[in-house]
Order: structure tokens, then C-alpha cells, then sequence
């Protein structure tokens, strides 16, 4: 029994391999669906825009309030605006931004891929000649890979304005300080954590959420767990990632940590 | 046509077909019945290459598609045409864009002959008013027969495969089905229907393949599937008329 399941993760981690870089030739490799990772961006990128600025703008706001609580108090204002780009840039956007588009795109790309395979709309595919892995993969991952970076900018960007906000007329700091010190924080090494952060996180999310969509079995109830376990799982690795990338990345820019 | 050599198939720990041997020729009419779960779906899947066997062999035209890859694949199965249960129409597309989904794949048609084609089919299966409708609005029958005229679109099959083509349906829509699933094969290209509704097979297929636990219980024709005394088929027959026993 134990060799059996030892065998079964195997054998998924070989199919998720298979998927995920296949997935990725699909880019290069004819036929291109266009229309299909139009569709898909649209759906991700401009769906998850409303959510993605009320999420940012809100943590953006909470993070300014309480470094404005403690730094008050120490004589230390003037920092907030840094701490807060820096937060924002470096770590909470990119996660913050992967996290929501993993709870709302690669929930839905599961349990769409799911309903297709127990529908035999993927069967289908096959039978007409299309490669599923072309057809519903690539556009999947193409568009993650273009959205989710481009979500953290505008992400990134709100939640520097809540902070802004709280900063200036909460914290009562001066704007001109705020912003000084955001610029300040727009480095070479910062931009580069912070944009290829999501790039890792789009590409993880897409894969999750179609490999666990395409291997659904069991009816409504299989369903269930596919779209959870697409979430769970795409959350866990988006943190486990955002920590080994900000090891990596630290370490090849010269940071002495 | 359709050749089965000692095949074998599980799911998991599960064995569903066990060394089942048969040979369908393109100009049958096959019915396969069973009960839900004896493998009947996983034979029409094996035939398509969708599943591969755990042992024998699956010749079609002479030709083993066992080891055959996707690629080598895609040849084997434009032989065929199928009609997944509930019709797997692309729920994302209207009923028009699933009909042409395979001549805006496959072919260098103008928008204009596509139309022209779409509507072509749809009117033969009595669908003119469903063009610009979505999956979610037809009906079960409608499915179907968007289904079958989708299937019919860009290849020129030899031979009809449908999976439970009448479930769920009322009698008159089940009905229609059939006389559409007879007016397809008049030009002598045969089908294989899987279905566990005895009636509705016995009104289209010529001979009956019977699976039970992992093998086939019964092949023959209609006259002698209703005089089995085998009471696994007599208990499915229970069901029918004395009227159409006979």
C-alpha cells in the first residue's frame, strides 16, 4: 500500500513535470490559440483588477497606520514611507497579489478544467486532434504569466497611496517626505525582487490550477477537492517560493544577510 | 474493423475489462449493454486511444493503436465519430462556434462557407433556431444532436461511436435520437452504441454485445438476445414489454 502511494506522487510529479513544461513549448510551438489567452487574460487580469486594488490599497493603509503608530512615537516618521515601499515592492505585493489570483483565477481555472474533463469535453479535445495541453493550458499560463506582474504593479502602486494617505493625513507626515523616500526606494535591486517575484508566482499558480483541474475524478465531490487542493496547494508553494526567491535573490544582489 | 485481443483494463486496483476478445466490422450495428460500471465507456475510450490497455492488444484496420502516441493518434481517431454522454459540448461556446469548431481547426474555410455549412447541419438535425444559442440552453435532445452535427463537421467518418446517446431523455426525444443515429448509417457506415437502455438499442443495432464482469457475457443478434436465458440479460430485459420481447 505504502509503495503504492510512493508510486502514485511519483507518477504525479512526472505528470506535473510533463504538463507544466510542455505547457510552457505550447508558447513557441504551433498552433497558438491567440483568441483562447486573449479570453483568459481578460477574464484574469481585468476580473481580478477591482479586488486586487481594494486588497493593496487596504493593506497599504493598515501597514502605514501601524508603522505611523510606532514610529510616532520614536521620533522616526520620516521612515514610513520607505518601510512601506519597501514592504510593498520587495514582499507583500507580490505575494499579496499571487495570493488573491490564486484564491480567484486558479480557483476557477480548476474547477473550469475540472467540469471540461468530467463533461469528456477534454476526451473530446483529444478526439478532434486538439492537444488539451495547447488548446488549455498555454493561454492559462501565458496569461498568468503577463497578468500576475502586471496585477503587483497596479497592486503595488495602490498600496503605496493608501499608505500615502495614511502617512499624510493620519501619521501627519509631510507628502513631500513620503514620496522622497518611495523614490529613494525604487532601486535596481528592489525593482529586480520585486518583478520577478510574480513571474515564479504566475507560472506556479497556472500549473497548479490546471494540472489539479485536468486530473479531477469522482464526480461533484472530485470537483470539491480539485478546487480546493488547487488553492491550498498553489497558496503553500506561492510562500514557500516567495521565500526561497528572496534567499536567492538577496544573496545574488549583495545583501549581506 | 475493430479488432479486441485479450484486453485487459483497470482502473487502479479496479479490473473493469479481463482479457476481452471481440471484432466489430465498419458496417455493424453494435449495441454494447451492461450494467453501470462494466466497462462499457472504457471500450468505446479504449478504441479512441483516450485509455490504453494494461495487456492486449486494440487493432484498427489491422492496425495496433496500443503503443501508437498522440500524435500518431489523431490519424485513428478521425476514423471515428463520437458522441460523449450529455453530447461534452464546449460550454463556452454557442452552438454555432461548437458545430464549426473543427472546420475553423482543420480547414482554410472563409467565415462565410462556415456559416454556410453550420447552418447546413444544424437544419438536418432540426436545429435552425439553436445557431447563437449557448450549450446551457438546449435542451438534452438538442444536446445530442448539436453533439452528432458537430461530430459530422470536419471529417468524414467510417464509423459512429456514441456513449449513452438516449440517457436522460423522454421517450420522443430518445426516439429522435435513434431514427438520427439510423439515417446516419444508411450509407452503410455501422456505429457502436453503448447504452444501458435495452429498448432504445434494440431499435437501432443488429447485434448485442453483453459485458458482466469484465468479459462478454453474450454476442449475438437481437433475435437471440431476447431468448437468452442468461439472467444477468433477462433481468435487464424485465424492463420491456412483452409486446417488444419479441
Amino acid at each position: 500500500m505504502k509503495i503504492m502511494r510512493i508510486k502514485d506522487v511519483i507518477s504525479d510529479l512526472q505528470d506535473f513535470y510533463i504538463l507544466s513544461s510542455q505547457g510552457l513549448l505550447g508558447v513557441i510551438r504551433k498552433p497558438f490559440y491567440f483568441k483562447d489567452t486573449v479570453e483568459q487574460m481578460d477574464y484574469a487580469g481585468t476580473g481580478s483588477l477591482i479586488i486586487i486594488l481594494l486588497v493593496s490599497l487596504f493593506i497599504g493603509m493598515a501597514l502605514s497606520l501601524q508603522l505611523a503608530a510606532e514610529l510616532s512615537g520614536l521620533g522616526f516618521k520620516m521612515y514610513i514611507g520607505r518601510i512601506v515601499g519597501i514592504s510593498i515592492i520587495r514582499e507583500i505585493g507580490p505575494v499579496m497579489t499571487a495570493l488573491v489570483y490564486a484564491g480567484r483565477v486558479g480557483s476557477g481555472v480548476a474547477s473550469e478544467l475540472g467540469s471540461m474533463v468530467l463533461g469528456h469535453q477534454v476526451d473530446t479535445l483529444r478526439v478532434f486532434g486538439v492537444d488539451p495541453i495547447k488548446k488549455l493550458v498555454t493561454p492559462r499560463l501565458l496569461s498568468s504569466l503577463i497578468m500576475v506582474p502586471a496585477l503587483t504593479i497596479i497592486g503595488d502602486a495602490a498600496s503605496i497611496l493608501g499608505g500615502y494617505y495614511i502617512a499624510v493625513y493620519v501619521g501627519l507626515q509631510s507628502g513631500a517626505v513620503y514620496w522622497s523616500s518611495i523614490r529613494d526606494v525604487f532601486t535596481y535591486e528592489n525593482i529586480i525582487v520585486g518583478a520577478s517575484k510574480p513571474f515564479v508566482f504566475g507560472y506556479l499558480i497556472a500549473c497548479i490550477s490546471c494540472y489539479t483541474g485536468l486530473a479531477t475524478k469522482g464526480g461533484t465531490l472530485g470537483l470539491r477537492r480539485t478546487t480546493t487542493k488547487a488553492v491550498v496547494v498553489s497558496f503553500i508553494m506561492i510562500i514557500i517560493a516567495d521565500f526561497l526567491l528572496t534567499r536567492i535573490l538577496l544573496y545574488a544582489l549583495g545583501f549581506s544577510v | 474493423m475493430i479488432e479486441f485481443d485479450k484486453v485487459s483494463f483497470s482502473y487502479g486496483t479496479r479490473k473493469v475489462l479481463d482479457d476481452i476478445s471481440f471484432l466489430i466490422r465498419k458496417e455493424e450495428r453494435v449495441a454494447i449493454l451492461g450494467g453501470s460500471g462494466e466497462g462499457k465507456t472504457t471500450v468505446l475510450k479504449l478504441i479512441l486511444g483516450i485509455l490504453r490497455p494494461d495487456s492486449g492488444r486494440i487493432l484498427i484496420e489491422g492496425e495496433d493503436i496500443t503503443g501508437k502516441t498522440e500524435d500518431e493518434l489523431r490519424e485513428t481517431r478521425m476514423k471515428f465519430s463520437i458522441v460523449f454522454q450529455e453530447g461534452a459540448l464546449f460550454d463556452s461556446l454557442t452552438v454555432k462556434e461548437n458545430v464549426a469548431f473543427c472546420l475553423r481547426e482543420y480547414t482554410k474555410l472563409s467565415e462565410e462557407e462556415i456559416d454556410r455549412k453550420v447552418r447546413e447541419l444544424l437544419g438536418t438535425m432540426g436545429l435552425e433556431e439553436a445557431v447563437e444559442m449557448m450549450p446551457e440552453e438546449l435542451s438534452g435532445g438538442m444536446h445530442r444532436r448539436v453533439a452528432i452535427a458537430r461530430s459530422l463537421a470536419a471529417f468524414e467518418p467510417k464509423m459512429f461511436l456514441y456513449d449513452e446517446p438516449t440517457s436522460g431523455l423522454d421517450p420522443i426525444n430518445a426516439d429522435m435520437i435513434c431514427r438520427l443515429i439510423l439515417d446516419l448509417s444508411k450509407d452503410g457506415r455501422g456505429f457502436i452504441i453503448v447504452t444501458h437502455n435495452v429498448l432504445d438499442a434494440t431499435k437501432v443495432a443488429n447485434r448485442f454485445l453483453f459485458l458482466k464482469n469484465g468479459g462478454t457475457i453474450f454476442d449475438g443478434t437481437q433475435e437471440e438476445l431476447m431468448h437468452t436465458p442468461l439472467p444477468e440479460i433477462r433481468t435487464f430485459l424485465r424492463g420491456l414489454r412483452p409486446s417488444q420481447l419479441l
